[in-house]
């Protein structure tokens, strides 16, 4: 029986090695990206553990973020604007996040995090790189210091597999699924 | 001799300048750490507390304290995002324009919503979207920041109030574009210079205000003027005593003795001063000036080098010389400019280090001979000296005393990029009423209302603009009240529509005990704790209320009030000290007249020491009336230099009986000073190189008058040959 387990942890496949450079060279110019994402979240606010359903968009220009269940709601991000869509198509404007840095930080980490840019996700947080995995934590004196801990997970191919973000009064673990992404293409090598 | 044995020689001559160089090298590493101040008129303080206070108490809500703000609605995608990586890489923190207050203090102000709008606030189907709005919001990565405002504020008061106060002037900032963001400390000037430049670049499609780029612009200046000034005045300085006494070791002591005085001048205003003005350092670019001088004067006075008579007599010339150009700093000292302070500390800093330096030098400096010149001399009596002071006075009485007026702008510099700026935000805040605010004291148990009604039965103030305009009547807060008495039951609706999405959230149901009618200083004073400015305030043990001057009157300030604006407040300010340096410098004048009647017991040689300032006064009062301008503080700064400087020549030749050596000294230390001095004319520093042109004109006026004119003293021995003394 131990040999059996044995056998089967050291059949198991390693933790793919993550670096920046891995990272940026599979994540770099992303053009279009589409993913299914469940989400659950727990905490303060939450009656019980909240798993939805969400459809992702995004492109550089615009995220969309649309829970499908079990309460229907779209809210996009396009620049340092927020809007809601309502079930009845109505656009609720949240204002310019101008005004305010924090929910500017917040959609622009939001944006930076669902892409894996990491210059942008670098702006407010330090990077730890480990087997599979790449933990971020904020900044001293960022506006985004409500998050104590981000962990991104990643897939053999460094595909994104999971997110946890971990705030005083909040857990939310975002589980991605038929990730699909359209990239530029490299830029050719220089001719020798 | 073997080497070991002359290297000893060598080593034991040089021991002295070697323990200068070690003293140097002490001094400079002490000094290493000094922080430069940029701006000379940040640091003013009005004398009157009452003042002082509330233009402080109001400056700390300034929206221009420690933070600037950029418009960028112009820029494209890819040049704002080069801006903002400029501004992340120089420190700046983006900032809210108005700055999200306590919810109770917003929640207190809740009676300004009208009746109509809170009911809307408080209608179910207004609660129902609300939930929605938080449970969408809710499921975005880190939503839970959001859901611990709605805990706070569950119905969204704040956001309705400060909706409503933004389109007054009293919640202000509602320009959608404009950025603002927190200054770096401390500031970095070359990242911060970068963030300047690149503005600059983008102009006119940016627009961008605050303090740190006057900075900036203050600090080049001052780099600038340091290095250019410096070099220029040093190069001439050398040159010059190179050509009167062809000694290249005096250039060498020259050279080192500037270093050391450089190095003891800022040492002693460090001594006084945590920071130091970098104008002042590139004022101690002048000391060159002074120390050659000094170095004039005291040469050749060895025992061996001269008669007795004629050492005496020279003496009695240093002393006079040395004695009016401290008595002149001494007085700079009890003024209340710090910048005028620190300059004249580091001039007598700069001059006593220069003065010890020279000690281990005593014999080479005795040994000194200078060339002299032929230069051509009118004689002239005493009487004739006081006749020539007498019509000068006249003629200044003639031609009218300047008016003494400093303005901040004179006082720091700014390139036309920073005045264009500067007109864009000034028409901005002209908009809200908050171009030029003065704070109006209101007797006791005065409504703010009945404090401002006669400054806009008067056209001073204008009601419509002022946020008391939109202070609700008495009946419609009490409307306002009434609907909000549902207050607590909607709070209960509105965590029901919540838990029907699964968020569970526990808001108060109670709103802040605070709440009520709002009479017009609760309501000033509220709206200042919410908002970026203070529209009330109680200093002295009296209420005051701020308002805006009307465009018709602008720049007078009505009396009993008090401007809180930092360029009418500077303006008067800089005036203020202007005055009070214009007598200190009349009561030096009269300390040295004493000192120098003691020293040369004779009135008409007193009369002939003073009687270049009494030409140089009348000069400049004719140039100020042809120029149609007025004094300022650093002209007065100037007239101190003229003294402390320029009544040296006349002082010197008329000690030494105008003998070629005291002529030849005052040619070589007049044409340094005009050097020194006239090097300043270009500074970009305002306040250099009005330095510059007032100590030219007076230091030209006195030496063209020591060299050329000559008291003939009734029974007075013949000054020259007396003594046999060598020339």
């Amino acid at each position: 029986m131990i040999a059996a387990v044995l056998a089967l942890a050291l059949a198991a496949p390693d933790a793919p090695a993550v670096t920046a450079d891995g990272l940026r060279a599979r994540h770099g110019g992303v053009r279009r990206l589409t993913a299914d994402v469940v989400q659950v979240k727990e905490g303060k606010y939450w009656a019980r553990p909240f798993e939805s359903r969400v459809a992702l968009r995004y492109t550089p220009e615009r995220v969309e973020w649309e829970t499908l269940a079990p309460v229907r709601a779209l809210a996009v991000i396009q620049g340092d604007a927020l809007w809601l869509v309502g079930p009845d198509g109505a656009r609720r404007d949240l204002g310019p996040a101008a005004g305010d840095p924090k929910l500017a930080a917040i959609l622009r980490f939001v944006r930076a995090l669902l892409a894996v840019d990491l210059d942008g996700i670098e702006r407010d947080f330090v990077l730890r790189y480990g087997p599979g995995e790449v933990t971020a934590t904020p900044r001293p004196g960022s506006d985004l210091g409500l998050f104590r801990a981000v962990r991104l997970r990643f897939g053999p191919d460094l595909e994104i597999a999971s997110v946890e973000l971990e705030t005083a009064d909040e857990k939310t673990r975002l589980r991605f699924e038929r990730v699909q992404r359209e990239q530029r293409a490299p830029a050719p090598a220089p001719a020798p | 001799m073997t080497a070991a044995a002359w290297a000893w020689s060598a080593l034991r001559r040089a021991r002295g300048t070697l323990a200068v160089l070690a003293g140097v090298a002490a001094l400079a590493f002490a000094l290493r750490d000094t922080r430069l101040e940029q701006d000379p008129v940040r640091s003013l303080t009005h004398p009157d507390p009452v003042r002082a206070a509330l233009f402080d108490r109001y400056q700390q809500r300034s929206r221009f304290q420690d933070r600037i703000y950029v418009e960028d609605a112009g820029l494209t995608p890819d040049e704002r995002a080069r801006l903002d990586a400029a501004l992340a890489a120089a420190g700046y923190a983006p900032m809210p324009l108005l700055e999200r207050p306590a919810p109770d203090v917003v929640l207190s102000l809740a009676p300004l919503l009208p009746a109509a709008d809170l009911e809307r606030l408080l209608s179910d189907e207004r609660l129902g979207a609300r939930a929605r709005e938080a449970a969408g919001l809710a499921m975005l990565p880190g939503g839970d920041a959001y859901l611990a405002e709605l805990e706070r504020d569950p119905l969204g008061l704040g956001p309705a109030v400060l909706e409503r106060l933004s389109g007054s002037s009293g919640g202000g900032g509602g320009a959608g574009t404009t950025r603002a963001y927190r200054s770096p400390l401390p500031l970095r000037y070359d990242s911060v210079g970068a963030v300047y430049d690149l503005l600059v670049s983008l102009t006119p499609r940016v627009y961008f205000i605050g303090n740190d780029f006057f900075s900036v612009e203050n600090y080049r200046a001052a780099n600038h003027d340091i290095v250019l000034c410096s070099i220029l005045s040093l190069v001439f300085n050398l040159a010059l005593f190179y050509v009167f006494t062809g000694r290249w070791s005096l250039l060498g002591l020259l050279l080192l003795g500037t270093v050391v005085s450089g190095l003891t001048g800022l040492g002693a205003v460090r001594a006084f001063h945590g920071e130091v003005f970098a104008v002042v350092l590139a004022y101690t670019s002048t000391f060159v000036g002074f120390n050659n001088e000094s170095l004039v004067h005291l040469a050749g006075l060895g025992r061996g080098a001269a008669g007795p008579g004629h050492r005496r007599r020279a003496l009695l010339g240093v002393w006079s010389a040395i004695g009016t150009t401290v008595i002149g700093f001494l007085v700079l000292l009890l003024g209340r400019s710090p910048m005028v302070r620190q300059m004249a500390i580091a001039s007598l800093g700069g001059m006593f280090g220069f003065l010890l330096f020279l000690v281990p030098y005593r014999a080479l400096l005795g040994g000194i001979r200078f060339r002299s010149f032929r230069i051509p001399e009118l004689p002239v009596r005493g009487r004739t000296v006081a006749i020539l002071c007498a019509a000068c006075a006249a003629g200044l009485a003639a031609v009218g005393v300047p008016r003494l007026a400093t303005h901040i702008d004179e006082f720091r510099f700014q390139s036309p990029v920073l005045d264009a700026q500067l007109a864009h935000f000034s028409t901005r805040l002209d908009a809200y009423g908050l171009d030029d605010v003065i704070a109006v004291p209101a007797a006791p148990a005065t409504a703010a209302e009945d404090a401002l009604a006669p400054l806009v039965a008067a056209g001073t103030v204008d009601a419509a603009r002022h946020p008391l305009a939109r202070l609700p009547s008495r009946e419609a807060q009490a409307e306002s009240l009434r609907a909000l008495g549902g207050y607590g039951a909607a709070v209960d609706r509105f965590r029901a529509h919540l838990e029907a999405t699964g968020l569970r959230l526990a808001p108060a149901r109670d709103l802040p005990a605070a709440i009520g009618p709002l009479d017009g200083w609760t309501y000033l004073d509220r709206l200042g704790a919410v908002g970026p400015v203070r529209w009330s305030d109680d200093v002295g043990g009296r209420r005051w209320v701020m308002a805006g001057l009307t465009k018709a009157a602008a720049g007078r300030v009505p009396e009993g009030a008090v401007s809180v604006s930092p360029r009418p407040h500077y303006d008067a300010l800089l005036t203020s000290f202007s005055r009070e340096l214009g007598w200190l410098f009349l009561a030096g004048l009269a300390l040295m007249a004493v000192y120098l009647v003691y020293l040369q017991r004779s009135a008409a040689r007193v009369l002939y020491v003073f009687a270049p300032l009494f030409l140089s006064a009348l000069a400049f009062a004719v140039y100020a009336r042809l120029a149609g301008g007025s004094i300022h503080i650093v002209h007065v700064m100037g007239f101190s230099l003229v003294i402390a400087l320029a009544l040296d020549y006349s002082a010197v030749v008329v000690s030494g009986e105008h003998g070629p050596v005291e002529r030849a000294k005052v040619l070589l230390t007049g044409l340094s000073t005009l050097g020194t001095f006239g090097v300043l004319l270009l500074a970009r520093h305002p306040v250099l190189r009005a330095l510059g042109a007032t100590v030219t004109i007076g230091c030209a006026a006195s030496l063209a008058f020591a060299l050329l004119v000559s008291l003939r003293e009734d029974g007075a021995r013949s000054a020259r040959g007396v003594e046999g003394e060598p020339p």
